[in-house]
């Protein structure tokens, strides 16, 4: 939040890779529905990957913070917090944030690297998932007060993911092992969360082992098709396409055919507020989502 | 025969996270919520950890390692009662298998991709194009002198 806000609350939202390219319908929702929540989006240039938590860290942990700090420091110097998107992107962002505030060494290591650039990681902004920021500035009644069409007796499986909310201590955002906030996210929109613990289960994405990472989205997928929902709701785009592409390698490999639409959370609120589904990039996914549209009385 | 590296410990002791590993009591706290130890026959980060311990980086640090199996979920950071964050010892060990020239195939691409446009995904017109449409700003890149500065001589 800027600090001179008086009530007005302004970001810098961090679209990261995937969104901003392969899945830019996710950034289309996040820019029309925020301002509808009193949030302000202030666009900073210069934002590099965050870079990737998975490779990018697996190849070189001081290389990662070093560009990880080089996008905080952009925030830093605009006076802004930093919004994320996508739950890869908070893991490297705020782990890095978190980490370098607290390790002198580290932070003397990467300042070290940022001065041949002439910045300086100082430490003064938070780095947060969206979901967070409406959590803790916005309120979930000014999500409901947002709504002028809500999504009456639609049923969303919830897929919470890895990295909103682990590790705990760093992320910081709800007890990992019972969150409440995506359903209260969904109950704000008028939809009926369905959730069961199983469901903190990691979609399997970063596995190198190609078998292991199937078996993970088969037993998924056949969680979530067993609880018979209009949709399946999630905030990661990583998680996304492991659901949304996944389900028609699941059909080819193992000729279990599941046609469940996997939508981002920003999209359904989206849907909420009047937005139509072609401002949202609805018919881009792979599984269509005109069951869920149907259901809504949209298509 | 397995062979116990002396040298090991020092090496992974100053990896960014590997020095957790000595912490380790073998307790198994992390193997019950671990997607990875439920779906693969061999990987177990209890099991990651000993061998760490005890310094066998004939069986970590290889081409095949084990370790490339963990889906990064952060379950055993949680759980582990001794603070070793096994995912962070974890993620030592792909830096020491990165540094030997072993890293999967996938790794070096994407480095290259970040250093040289500052983003893991190619841009293209199809991509320019469905922005537009959404009445998306233009995408602008990071300015890649920086991140080559910073990279030093890592920016393959
Ligand atoms: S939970 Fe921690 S102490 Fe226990 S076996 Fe795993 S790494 Fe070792
Ligand atoms: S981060 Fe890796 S080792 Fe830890 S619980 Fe998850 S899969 Fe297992």
């Amino acid at each position: 939040m800027s600090k001179n806000g008086n009530g007005h609350k302004k970001y810098a939202p961090f679209f990261g890779c995937l969104i901003s390219t392969k899945h830019s319908q996710f950034e289309a929702a996040v820019r029309r529905t925020m301002p509808k929540l009193g949030a302000e989006l202030v666009d900073l240039e210069g934002f590099s990957c965050c870079p990737d938590p998975i490779y990018y860290k697996a190849a070189d942990k001081l290389d990662w913070l070093t560009l990880a700090a080089r996008n905080i420091c952009i925030a830093e110097e605009a006076g802004l917090d930093l919004l994320t998107c996508c739950s890869g992107c908070t893991s490297t962002l705020r782990e890095a944030n978190h980490t370098l505030k607290h390790d002198a060494e580290l932070r003397g290591k990467v300042n070290a690297r940022l001065k041949i650039i002439g910045r300086e990681f100082t430490g003064t902004i938070e780095v947060r998932n969206i979901a967070m920021i409406i959590r803790d500035d916005i309120g979930y009644d000014a999500v409901a007060a947002s709504v002028t069409r809500p999504l009456e007796n639609f049923r969303v499986a919830i897929h919470y993911g890895c990295h909103l909310l682990k590790p705990g201590a760093v992320m910081a955002v709800e007890d990992p092992a019972q969150p409440e906030i995506l359903q209260r996210l969904l109950a704000a929109i008028g939809a009926t969360p369905v959730w069961q613990t199983k469901h903190l289960s990691c979609c399997g994405t970063a596995c190198q082992n190609e078998d292991m990472k199937t078996e993970i989205m088969r037993d998924n997928l056949a969680e979530f098709a067993a609880l018979d929902v209009d949709a399946v709701g999630l905030i990661c785009p990583t998680c996304f396409d492991q659901y949304d592409l996944g389900q028609l390698q699941i059909s080819r490999k193992y000729q279990t055919k599941y046609e469940m639409p996997i939508l981002y959370y920003f999209q359904m609120l989206g849907l909420a507020q009047g937005f139509t589904p072609e401002e949202l990039g609805l018919q881009r996914h792979k599984v269509s989502a005109k069951p869920a549209l149907a259901k809504l009385g949209l298509s | 025969m397995v062979k116990v590296s002396f040298a090991f410990k020092s090496t992974i002791d100053a990896m960014i996270g590997g020095a957790g590993h000595s912490l380790c009591f073998q307790c198994g706290a992390c193997v019950g919520d671990c997607p990875a130890a439920q779906y693969s026959t061999r990987f177990n980060p209890r099991q990651i950890m000993l061998d760490a311990v005890l310094g066998l980086a004939d069986r970590l640090v290889t081409e095949d390692s084990v370790v490339w199996e963990c889906t990064n979920c952060d379950n055993c950071f949680d759980h582990c009662p001794q603070d070793v964050r096994p995912v962070e010892v974890i993620l030592a060990l792909k830096n020491m298998i990165h540094q030997a020239g072993l890293s999967p195939k996938n790794v070096a691409p994407l480095l290259h991709s970040v250093a040289t446009t500052g983003c893991t995904v190619a841009v293209s017109e199809l991509i320019n194009r469905r922005r537009r449409e959404l009445g998306l700003p233009e995408l602008v890149r990071p300015p890649v002198d920086e991140l080559q500065k910073l990279l030093g001589d890592k920016k393959s």
